[in-house]
């Protein structure tokens, strides 16, 4: 993909009086090549500064994040390095067990949301791709509506539905997997615009052959579609781990239920925590690390999906 | 088989009839209560002692979470229901939460004893429209002046340990956008601002008068902190940078501490001088309470009274003390050679003769000092005359008045 | 203006041209549009009238079997051996009753006061009274049960009709098999969506009528169930907000918008603009290590916003780590105002913003870069076109182009780009010039989430989030409008 449309390297000159294209070496092709060099520089010395400007929180968080909470401070200081490398906050996040739970309820629904999700707006975007019905034109317009509410507005109706079903606060790992999920086919645009790029007559010929829709949903358009179904898995799955609203909106007052973005938005936050900004930093890192290596591990379907879906909408 | 179930259930109903008969006097179920992070062990060690103590209350399965004095009442408000049946706060959300239906009244023995043992300030500040709404467990939630002795000598003007640590090239923080600190300046210079109390927990009226030349005076003594250059805004010691001095409350001593190591000193606040004249830095004397959230069933909400008690009393106090330093409120403990000695303890008892107790102010009166402070940070005030300067502190009045206008 | 002439046209003409004549049509349009409305309604009725009159018809020439499942619902199936569907019938009507006596009808009769009986105490325990929230809540949902079950009594008495004429034809009537057998086939669609849209309704649809109807009562912390009663106030919220009422809200109001919009602009185009020049300069020929520099930048994706920008923010405080090396190099003397000068604090938040926005950007543009034809390129070069001729000829019109559906979308989600805003500065700093706690930074969607957490005012929180839907609405109707590309969904398949 990448190399088919690259511009080729070699240098051409139309010759009108001969009709053809020739490859032309000339003193001022060489120049040419000389302030080729000197713009390539120029990005490189661009680039670098980018790089760097773009790693530099991680790199002090890193950092920040060896600095003992016991033997040195745990609170802001106004150096980066840290006068000794401990891994003492490490340490205190795996004993204390408060943030291992943090984490394993993050991952619980991480993991549940990622497969409901993805099952959730396959359906839909089949469904509305691929069938026509009565009302699919409604329903996509209602959706269309509906997404113009701001989020944050039905949040206390969320929480007060979720509590009748007492998925508050003890039951928040559930209630937030429902919340997360329950809407979720309203992001059907990007996985629709993938099905649609896939031609009609693959499954006009199979139902000819006399297959169900639902064998062709199955057997004919899933295999094909293996780069949204990851794009729409590393989404769901990436989501939330960072919600600290909805979350704890949800959990408040059970600290037990809390996900790791609260968990570690309340130690920066609250007053009662004093000198755990290290082992927030620590935290974060925990939490970045795995995210950060599944994402460049798929980041190939990540730019096929946002690439289609910036294109069609 | 359905004798057998019939077995089991005459059994099972038997049982609860019994149970019902042993639960006259007692109680047995959950009770959530809601406390600060390092308070939850104690709490929960407290709360076997208190059962152990009560063979009737032996059934209670206490649900402690770490839900600081900052939150509580948010979350409270949100869902009473689903809030805390025990739960900390600060003093100043006190007729939020009355307001907001999260609050039960003392019953006339707790409330008589609560009375006895406690100092006037912290009775004061859990009564409202003369019933008592919660049990004092703190009079500490007043602010001080924490220095670095290496740094600052003379800690007695405003402007000396700023000269001092501007010498060292240090830092004082002091949060001058925060409706808590702020009014140091105002009440040290003889303004104030206090608002009436209706028995709902309605706030009426304001008593204001921070449009005077005394307002003035605090207005001018905020602007010149604000502009010096060893000025930071900030109260929260373990996120405080290189700093000689920081004006805090009693809960950040360990983080101080730690910042200063040997050189750890705390005293009441300096004074300030505006046109001339020196004025003694002033502010709130609060408190923190526990209080117990209205319930439906009568047996519970005899078992939350009688726990609420027994955590806010004379024993728990003296063990918040030598756990966190916490400052009790309770007349015995306060008598106890550690707690007299204390040296953070004494200092905030020195800047108690300057203070006045907190009383009851509208939600919105914190962020209305916000933006006030905001501005002065954001230099928006800086070089303007007298004229405009009483201009904005008009606006600033009307504004907090405006807030039980609506 | 004839074809020809339009073609002659600048770029930045014919963008001038369409928007006028835009709006110069927009007058006719919404009258349009009003008359479909009216229209619509009208149909609307018409339609309800004809059913009405269908239904009569059904009964009077219906059987006994037809007659009888007027009143008990799914009788007539059931007697004509569609005992399946019959059986979900008759169990739906059950349980509508049921539900209705035990359960809705008591909200339903509510829904008018939200609630009459009051919170009291007895002795110190406390009784409590009408919960208006749930009064609304369940009012709801009541009301689309009702709305539901009249839909489906309607299906039960159509299915009579159909049975019956299909029987005196003699024809045969589908057995639950065949039913079920559809819903993997012609009737899959209703398999795939039942689940997704059960969870829209129930989630979505009901939660948004709940805060619109928020909107007008007065519900915040002094009216809190369930220990006290909230009710029905009209407008009042409306005029408060938009300026005729106290407080100053509609001063505020004003302001906080026009940022909100300077705002979504700003953070749209320059990350749009700034991301495609990295993504440029990255895929130039002879730029060696493509995939790493791509990597370093996409990695700020995959971290979690909470972490990285909450430490962001902490880095530039007052006494933040990059105050502090600016200060101990003697670069400066006080602390720069980040966070707390207003304009600093936005701009500060525009900067963050491309470090969070480019990345994003950078892939896009990547991918759609590599699909511009080469050939273009080519005879550009050959033409003598310098890079920048050839950006501006080629690869900003095709971005544009193909793109334009991506920067709506972009445009409205930093509308509501709560995330940035809420971690970096949470709204603030505050002023004296503003009401209602609304910062110099804040959105609307910040400050309709503060009044919503910290100052439990539902009520405003609702009308804020009534108008960020308008505004929302209206910029996606006019752009809609004027990029034609987004239309029609066809053109894709």
């Amino acid at each position: 993909m990448a190399k088919k449309n690259e511009i080729p390297e070699v240098d051409i000159i139309v010759d009108h009086e001969a009709g053809v294209i020739r490859e032309v070496k000339s003193s001022k092709l060489r120049s040419q090549k000389a302030h080729e060099r000197r713009v390539n520089r120029g990005i490189y010395i661009l680039l670098t500064i980018i790089s760097i400007v773009w790693l530099a929180p991680f790199v002090f968080l890193l950092l920040q994040s060896f600095r003992s909470y016991l033997t040195e401070d745990g609170g802001m200081v106004a150096y980066l390095i840290p006068k000794t490398f401990s891994l003492d906050n490490y340490i205190f996040l795996f004993e204390d067990g408060t943030y291992l739970r943090w984490y394993g309820n993050t991952l619980t629904i991480a993991l549940f949301v990622a497969v409901i999700q993805t099952v959730i707006v396959l359906s839909v975007s089949y469904a509305l791709s691929r069938m026509r019905f009565r009302g699919r034109k409604l329903l996509m317009n209602v959706i269309l509506v509906l997404g113009m509410f701001p989020g944050f507005l039905t949040m206390i109706a969320l929480y007060f539905l979720l509590k009748q079903l007492g998925l508050t606060q003890e039951g928040a790992i559930p209630g937030l997997i429902l919340i997360y999920t329950a809407s979720s086919g309203m992001g059907y645009y990007i996985s629709k615009g993938f099905f649609d790029t896939i031609p009609k007559s693959l499954d006009e010929s199979a139902r000819i052959d006399g297959a169900t829709r639902f064998y062709v949903f199955r057997r004919i358009i899933m295999p094909l579609s293996k780069p949204i179904v990851i794009y729409t898995i590393l989404m769901a799955f990436m989501a939330p781990w960072g919600d600290y609203v909805f979350a704890s909106y949800v959990a408040f007052g059970k600290s037990n239920s809390y996900n790791v973005a609260v968990g570690l938005y309340r130690w920066v936050n609250t007053q009662d925590y004093q000198g755990y900004f290290t082992r927030f930093c620590a935290g974060g890192v925990l939490v970045a690390i795995p995210i950060t290596a599944l994402f460049l591990m798929l980041q190939k379907y990540y730019v096929e999906g946002v690439t289609g879906g910036a294109v069609k909408g | 088989m359905r004798k057998f179930f019939a077995l089991v259930l005459t059994l099972a109903m038997t049982l609860s009839l019994f149970s019902f008969v042993a639960n006259a006097e007692g109680y047995t179920g959950d009770i959530k209560i809601w406390v600060a992070d390092s308070m939850v062990d104690l709490t929960k060690a407290k709360v076997e002692d208190f059962k152990a103590a009560h063979p009737e209350y032996a059934g209670i399965n206490a649900l402690v979470e770490p839900v600081g004095e900052g939150d509580s009442a948010t979350n409270m408000i949100t869902d009473v229901e689903g809030g805390a049946d025990i739960f900390g706060f600060a003093q100043d959300q006190l007729s939020r939460l009355v307001a907001a239906g999260a609050l039960v009244e003392l019953s006339e023995e707790n409330a008589a004893i609560v009375k006895a043992e406690n100092d006037p300030g912290a009775v004061g500040a859990v009564t409202m429209a003369d019933l008592m709404y919660a049990y004092p467990m703190t009079s500490d939630n007043g602010y001080f002046l924490y220095y670095d002795k290496s740094v600052i000598t003379d800690p007695s003007t405003l402007e000396g340990v700023l000269e001092q640590a501007n010498a060292a090239n240090k830092k004082v923080y002091f949060e001058i956008n925060n409706g808590w600190y702020q009014p140091a300046f105002f009440f040290g210079a003889g303004a104030y601002v206090t608002y009436d109390v209706d028995d709902a927990g309605n706030l009426v009226k304001a008593n204001i008068n921070y449009a005077t030349p005394e307002g003035l005076a605090g207005l001018k003594g905020i602007i010149a902190l604000a502009s010096n250059p060893a000025f930071v805004n900030g109260s929260s010691a373990s996120n405080a940078m290189d700093y000689a001095a920081i004006v805090d409350g009693a809960w950040d001593q360990a983080a101080v501490k730690a910042a200063f190591g040997d050189n750890f000193a705390a005293t009441k606040l300096p004074t300030f001088n505006v046109d001339g004249k020196d004025y003694q830095l002033s502010g709130f004397g609060g408190f923190k309470m526990l209080g117990v959230k209205p319930q439906v069933d009568e047996a519970k909400l005899a078992a939350c009274d009688a726990l609420a008690l027994y955590l806010a009393g004379e024993e728990v106090q003296a063990a918040r003390f030598e756990q966190s330093g916490w400052g009790p409120s309770n007349l015995k403990v306060q008598q106890s050679e550690a707690v007299k000695n204390d040296v953070v303890l004494s200092a905030l008892a020195s800047q108690l003769a300057y203070t006045i107790p907190q009383g009851q102010y509208p939600g919105d009166y914190w962020s209305t000092a916000t933006a006030l402070g905001d501005d002065i940070i954001a230099g928006k005030l800086n070089g303007l005359s007298d004229e405009d300067l009483m201009a904005a502190l008009k606006d600033f009045e009307a504004k907090l008045i405006a807030l039980v206008a609506q | 203006m004839v074809d020809l002439e339009y073609l002659k046209l600048s770029r930045g003409q014919k963008m001038v041209h369409r928007l006028m004549s835009y709006l110069k049509r927009l007058p006719g349009r919404i009258a349009r549009g009003f008359l479909k409305m009216l229209n619509a309604i009208g149909l609307f009725f018409k339609h309800i009238v004809e059913e009405v009159r269908d239904v009569g018809q059904t009964f009077i020439q219906g059987d006994f079997k037809t007659r009888t499942s007027f009143f008990i619902m799914g009788f007539g199936s059931i007697a004509r051996g569609q005992v399946f569907r019959g059986l979900l019938f008759f169990l739906f009507q059950v349980i509508f009753v049921l539900y209705m006596v035990f359960f809705g009808g008591y909200y339903l009769s509510k829904l008018d006061t939200l609630g009459t009986v009051e919170t009291v105490k007895k002795g110190r325990v406390t009784v409590y009274g009408d919960n208006s929230f749930l009064i609304l809540l369940y009012g709801i949902l009541t009301v689309f049960f009702i709305i539901a079950f009249l839909y489906t009594w309607r299906v039960n008495v159509k299915q009579n009709k159909i049975g019956q004429k299909l029987q005196k034809e003699g024809k045969k009537l589908k057995s639950a098999k065949d039913d079920l057998a559809a819903f993997a086939d012609h009737q899959f669609h209703k398999t795939l969506l039942a689940l997704p849209t059960l969870g829209i309704f129930t989630f979505t649809i009901v939660p948004i009528i709940f805060m619109v109807l928020v909107a007008f009562t007065n519900y915040d912390y002094t009216h809190q169930p369930p220990g006290k009663l909230f009710t029905w106030v009209g407008l009042d919220n409306f005029y408060n907000m938009l300026g005729t009422g106290t407080a100053n809200f509609g001063d505020t109001f004003r302001q906080v918008l026009f940022w909100t919009l300077v705002w979504a602009f700003f953070a749209t185009f320059l990350n749009y603009f700034l991301g495609m020049m990295v993504a440029i300069m990255i895929n130039k020929k002879g730029i060696k290590l493509k995939k790493m520099w791509r990597t370093i930048l996409v990695m700020t994706i995959a971290i979690p916003q909470f972490v990285s920008l909450l430490y962001v923010s902490k880095m530039f405080a007052a006494d933040g780590i990059i105050n502090s090396y600016l200060m101990n190099w003697g670069w400066i003397s006080k602390p720069l105002p980040f966070w707390t000068d207003g304009t600093w604090a936005k701009v500060t938040i525009l900067v963050i913003n491309i470090w969070i926005g480019i990345p994003y950007m950078m892939l896009i543009a990547t991918g759609i870069l590599m699909n511009i034809p080469a050939d273009l390129y080519e005879s550009a070069r050959i033409d003598g076109a310098n890079a920048v001729q050839t950006y501006a000829k080629i690869t900003l019109p095709y971005m544009l182009f193909v793109t334009g559906p991506y920067l709506l979308t972009s445009f409205i989600g930093n509308i509501n780009n709560f995330n940035v805003i809420y971690l970096l500065t949470g709204g603030r700093p505050l002023s004296l010039e503003l009401a209602g706690n609304a910062g110099h930074t804040d959105l609307l969607i910040t400050w309709l989430y503060k009044m919503t957490v910290n100052d439990t005012n539902y009520k405003m929180a609702a009308v804020i989030g009534i108008i960020v839907f308008v505004v929302t609405a209206v910029i996606n109707l006019v752009v809609y409008n004027m990029i034609p590309s987004v239309k029609n969904e066809e053109d894709f398949q």
